[in-house]
């Protein structure tokens, strides 16, 4: 019984973090007025920071590298609460969702924006075959399992995909929360379509996104929680099929076009198989 | 990994027993300081929803067990929507009345507190990548981000639900 043992082991761990979510809830979101709208620092990503902070601080001995493995364990199981409870939203949306079916499946398709996003940034900011890593999906666990598969876990590639992933874990998740936030408040793009765009393949980017916009427009809360819950799932079901298939091909195909004109040395033309 | 033990049950169990109270009262909370009367739920009033909510958690898990090839997630979405679609008369009306006690921030709250503590390990990693390489990353995500808000915007539109 190691893990369950670990669990009760490191009971400070959890008082503490009951103590931060109770702060949290209690200083509520923050309302930032802007020019452009309001943008809202939610409960949830305060308490990402003071987590990350009381493993940092060096007093807090009783949180530490034992303890954040502990911590990655309750993230993955614990969700499973949070991902009922959407799931339970989007049964009670459940005609809603199924009108919205074909939007639902082909905004699919728009997370290959990130290629024609960021692969030219990235080598315009001089990184080689490493943006192919870095640029051809959001870079969540299948995908780094996936450029090890193909390139191997010593290649630029995965040196890429491996920048992104860790960033993706320590600031995506409020980043994310912070950029529903933002377009929303800006008002070009309609709720729902935001919405839609909230499912990425990560519960927890997920869940600060889709928080962000259901707290900016509490009139459409339930259906903007039922069309982020069903597209995060489209995407974990068929994230992986569209890197191999659509993804990593035009990813590749986009270097090679690109990597001469823009690239740093603009010599190696090889790119990928 | 992949196997279910009595180990793994007790985890499962205890993890979700922790995050369950601790969103109990930070549900509590969350309704007395957003300021709005009408929507106070006390702490033993979130008791009922969060049996739901691990019901559904602790049966998908079991089934991601046994079927590994179906991930959790897809599970939970399964008999999460079945069991509160209105077309369902007899857990329904029940389901959504319980599981809408609870509000979506307070649940999430928790989680990403672990989730703080959970990337501490990484931060040593993180400091390395250097800006441009996180200048990237956050293309990266904007580009997923603002893909898939325009498709879905242009379909939505098209189909007039917006």
């Amino acid at each position: 019984m190691e893990k369950v043992n670990a669990i009760l082991k490191n009971w400070p761990l959890h008082v503490s973090l009951l103590a931060v979510v109770v702060i949290c809830e209690v200083i509520n979101t923050i309302t930032i007025k802007t020019p452009l709208g309001n943008i809202l620092f939610l409960p949830m990503l305060f308490a990402m920071v003071f987590g990350l902070l009381l493993f940092l601080l060096k007093p807090v001995t009783w949180i530490q590298e034992e303890q954040s493995h502990v911590a990655s364990d309750f993230v993955v199981i614990g969700i499973s609460l949070f991902l009922a409870k959407v799931a339970v939203t989007s049964g009670t949306q459940l005609k809603q969702v199924l009108e919205a079916g074909p939007a639902l499946i082909l905004q699919e398709l728009g997370n290959l924006g990130t290629i024609i996003l960021a692969l030219p940034f990235a080598l315009l900011l001089g990184f080689d075959r490493e943006a192919v890593g870095m640029t051809h999906s959001i870079a969540r666990e299948p995908n780094v399992g996936y450029v090890a598969s193909k390139y191997g876990s010593s290649s630029p590639e995965f040196r890429g995909v491996m920048m992104v992933y860790i960033t993706g874990t320590l600031v995506g998740t409020i980043f994310l929360g912070l950029l529903a936030s933002i377009l929303g408040a800006t008002g070009i793009l309609h709720p729902y379509a935001l919405a839609m765009a909230c499912g990425v393949g990560s519960g927890s980017m997920m869940a600060a996104s889709s928080s962000s916009l259901t707290a900016a427009f509490p009139a459409m809360a339930d259906q903007i929680t039922a069309y982020a819950g069903t597209s995060n799932v489209l995407s974990n079901a068929d994230g992986i099929i569209m890197t191999v298939i659509l993804g990593m091909p035009m990813c590749n195909f986009l270097y090679r076009k690109l990597h001469p004109v823009i690239g740093k040395g603009k010599k190696s033309q090889k790119g990928g198989k | 990994m992949k196997k279910i033990t009595k180990e793994t049950m007790v985890q499962y169990l205890l993890i979700f027993f922790i995050a369950a109270i601790m969103t109990m009262i930070g549900n509590c909370i969350n309704t007395v300081t957003d300021k709005n009367p009408d929507t106070f739920v006390s702490i033993l009033d979130g008791i009922p929803g969060l049996l739901i909510l691990m019901a559904i958690a602790l049966v998908s898990s079991i089934l991601g067990f046994l079927v590994p090839k179906v991930p959790t997630i897809v599970w939970i979405t399964i008999i999460g929507i079945l069991l509160a679609m209105p077309y369902n008369t007899i857990t329904g009306p029940v389901v959504a009345e319980q599981v809408g006690k609870l509000g979506l921030l307070p649940l999430c709250t928790p989680v990403l507190a672990y989730a703080g503590v959970s990337i501490g390990k990484d931060w040593v990693e993180f400091k390395r990548i250097g800006w441009r390489g996180i200048l990237v990353a956050l293309l990266v995500m904007v580009g997923t981000y603002l893909g898939s808000a325009i498709v879905a915007q242009i379909i939505l539109s098209a189909q007039h639900i917006i």
